[in-house]
């Protein structure tokens, strides 16, 4: 998925998240699995872009109760609460046909 | 002369943590970390540890579930509460990492797929369904007493085993899986220690409490030699028989 063009690189500000885990469950609700748990003795969450497909799919966004705990990578833009461009009907597709 | 309770139970934790740790020396897992660190374990047979470690961990919800039904209001301290609450945390984060691995490996496309997989189902009829079932029985005891003997009967055994598939497997990602849960499982053990010597004063939970461990060590350990029997493909010893009822119990 990282290869592809369109998508944008997200990562997740361990400073903001709660761990609260709803990107994770609602991720997974929808089969992407993109956010995973790293193995290191933390257990923090990760956005694995091989799997993501933001800004395609915004469903942990939209999930997401910690203000600026998701963000862009590169350009460290806070997507949550996400912006009126993140998620325009063009960009998302929650669900698999 | 009657010693404080405090150094009684100090004892009685450490001796019970003692008698799980010297259980653990040798366990069928053990069978299957040789193997694994002989470069010898093919991609099916890791399918089937993880698969079948995943549904012992998921089962925990059903566990616990029964446990936090039991558990009044203002019975322990909110540390005993939060103490359950982070266990559960815990085994929940284990489940996913066990998943998460299946997946990365392409094991599976879905979690939906493994929960429909030979290897992800729980069967009732199995050690596995034997233990879930012990352990959810102990919902009938006090929390003082179930915590004990999970966190210091099986959870002692998990934690040898976890350690030697840390140091065994050569695939970095499983290392770091195993090797990963250490410092929970172990932070659970000192849950249980911290129960025990808190909470398990009187003869006849100092009774039960031992007691309650050797159960759930035996049903454990009858767990772990069946899944080393599924992963390694052979006969189980035990899968076929009732386990013996440690003495006193019968």
């Amino acid at each position: 998925m990282a290869n592809q063009p369109d998508i944008i690189a997200i990562k997740i500000d361990h400073d903001k998240c709660t761990e609260c885990r709803m990107c994770y469950v609602v991720c997974r609700e929808i089969n992407f699995n993109a956010v995973i748990i790293d193995t290191g003795p933390q257990h923090l969450h990760e956005i694995d872009m091989d799997r993501c497909v933001y800004p395609r799919c915004t469903v942990c966004l939209m999930y997401c109760p910690a203000e600026g705990s998701i963000v862009e990578s590169e350009s460290g833009r806070s997507l949550v609460p996400p912006a009126a461009d993140a998620w325009t009907d063009e960009k998302r597709f929650p669900r698999r046909a | 002369m009657n010693q404080p309770a405090t150094i009684i139970n100090a004892s009685l934790a450490s001796a019970m943590r003692q008698k799980s740790t010297a259980v653990a020396e040798r366990t069928p897992f053990d069978l299957v970390a040789e193997k694994a660190r002989a470069g010898e374990l093919d991609d099916d047979q890791i399918f089937r540890l993880l698969g079948r470690l995943w549904v012992i961990k998921r089962m925990m919800y059903y566990v616990y579930g029964g446990w936090a039904q039991g558990l009044s209001v203002n019975e322990y301290p909110p540390s005993i509460d939060y103490l359950l609450s982070k266990q559960i945390y815990d085994d929940s984060t284990h489940e996913m990492l066990f998943m998460d691995e299946i997946l990365r490996r392409g094991y599976a496309r879905s979690q939906p797929k493994v929960f429909a997989h030979e290897y992800g189902t729980f069967m009732q009829a199995s050690r596995c369904g034997h233990l879930i079932f012990t352990l959810r029985a102990l919902a009938n005891y006090a929390h003082n007493l179930r915590i004990s003997a999970l966190n210091l009967g099986a959870k002692v055994i998990e934690l040898t085993w976890l350690e030697r598939f840390g140091g065994a497997f050569e695939d970095p990602a499983l290392s770091r899986l195993f090797g990963g849960l250490v410092a929970e499982t172990e932070s659970h053990i000192q849950m249980g220690r911290f129960v025990v010597e808190r909470f398990v004063h009187s003869d006849v939970d100092i009774d039960l409490a031992q007691r309650l461990a050797e159960i759930v060590r035996r049903d454990y350990l009858a767990v772990l030699d069946e899944v080393a029997a599924f992963v390694l493909r052979v006969d189980s010893k035990q899968s076929n028989e009732i386990p013996e009822i440690p003495k006193g119990l019968d």
